[in-house]
């Protein structure tokens, strides 16, 4: 896992055992500056708001600074962290407020403003381009999925959660993580097959079959 | 887990693979496991989708495309997000207040303190107020009242006096008459103011 921003805190732990009361969230300023980047882009990319990320994301260290007493350290300081994002946005995204918001939202986020940020690498402009299609393709795709198969996909392939992880953060069973996760990543692939599938891919998008259970999950999804 | 024959096969196509061999590909749960990493093989073993993936062309190469687009994904994200933070206003955090168990008798030790230094100038304040202790200011109304006493005799003698004792000189210049004739000078006086 490539995240080095889940790492525990080493004067924390030493010093909890001299002060029972002291937790990481102390140091507030600290834990902003390191977590702020990864809470802001998960609620970003769970909302697709700017705004309503930027202020879930104040309201996740508030909520976090408020509750530090709370924090038995039983996981990380990320993993705390991204829960208190994922329970805000869930409650978020219940209100009718925001399905109304996100329609007329100036700031919600436009598919080609993230496709704009696909690192260029070596290759032909037209690679490059296919690659923003893919890109595109993958953020439309994890916009129709459910509420739940969206933050367990992004939990594993954005912020790169293990899955036992991703079951702490969630409160669900391993299995159901699983369960949720290869649903979503059913809707992905055919979708990627259908529009965004390399040219180095010799087969033609129309002769790449799906399995019953992408058909089953697509169709699912879609409704 | 074993690969499921599926109900499409791709026998013909280009890049086929062990489809044209007669084998089935890799089921959904199969390549979800696989991009997930979440294949289990008992002692180190490759699992079946594994080695399915190592004879299998077709379904190497689409998992190594998905596995292309999802990196993709994750690095525009990523960049479109740090982007969209370093645009907006840091965050001003409050002051770090500090609840710690070793400051809390600091903290009373200071409300003391500014307790008693708004106190002090009220008890100087109040003392100047207060009466003199008794036995002290017994003794100066004892003091003062004989000093009054003293001064209310002078002063009666001086009035009881015929002549003041300033213009007893010009009085009577002889020596015994002068008290003697003392009383009969001031209605002399008198008479010259009638």
């Amino acid at each position: 896992m490539g995240h080095e921003g889940v790492r525990m805190f080493p004067s924390t732990s030493l010093s909890l055992g001299a002060e029972a009361r002291s937790t990481p969230l102390d140091d507030l300023e600290n834990v902003v500056a390191m977590y702020q980047p990864r809470v802001f882009r998960f609620l970003l990319a769970t909302l697709r708001d700017r705004d309503a990320a930027e202020t879930l994301t104040q309201e996740t260290f508030l909520r976090a600074w408020s509750a530090r007493a709370s924090f038995r350290e039983d996981c990380s300081l990320a993993t705390w962290l991204i829960r208190i994002a994922l329970n805000l946005a869930r409650d978020h995204t219940r209100t009718g407020r925001f399905r109304f918001w996100k329609r007329v939202s100036a700031s919600a986020v436009d598919v080609a403003d993230v496709a704009a940020f696909v690192p260029t690498r070596e290759g032909s402009a037209e690679a490059h381009l296919i690659a923003q299609q893919q890109v595109a393709g993958i953020w439309e795709s994890v916009a129709r999925l459910s509420s739940r198969q969206r933050s367990i996909f992004l939990l594993r392939f954005m912020e790169e959660m293990e899955i036992p992880e991703i079951a702490a953060v969630t409160g669900l069973p391993l299995g159901t993580v699983k369960s949720h996760l290869y649903r979503a990543l059913a809707v992905v692939r055919a979708q990627h097959n259908t529009h965004g599938a390399t040219p180095r891919n010799p087969t033609p998008r129309s002769a790449v079959r799906r399995d019953a259970t992408t058909r089953n999950a697509t169709t699912k999804e879609t409704q | 887990m074993t690969p499921q024959p599926r109900t499409e096969e791709l026998a013909g196509q280009p890049g086929g693979g062990c489809a044209s061999l007669g084998e089935s590909h890799l089921t959904g749960e199969q390549f979800g496991e696989l991009m997930a990493g979440t294949t289990e093989a008992a002692g180190g073993e490759s699992t079946s989708a594994e080695a399915h993936l190592k004879a299998c062309k077709q379904c190497a190469e689409e998992l190594a495309s998905m596995k292309e687009a999802i990196t993709l994904f994750r690095e525009a994200s990523n960049a479109y997000a740090n982007e969209e933070l370093r645009r907006r206003p840091r965050w001003i955090l409050p002051e770090r207040r500090s609840t710690s168990l070793s400051l809390v008798p600091a903290y009373w030790v200071a409300a003391a303190a500014m307790f008693l230094t708004a106190l002090f100038p009220l008890q100087l304040l109040r003392r100047h107020n207060v009466a003199p202790p008794p036995a002290v200011a017994t003794s100066n109304a004892d003091r003062s009242a004989q000093s009054d006493e003293a001064l209310l005799e002078d002063v009666n003698s001086e009035i009881s006096a015929t002549v003041p004792t300033p213009m007893q000189a010009l009085a009577d210049p002889g020596d015994d008459e002068t008290a003697a004739n003392s009383e009969t000078s001031v209605p002399t006086s008198n008479q010259r103011k009638d």
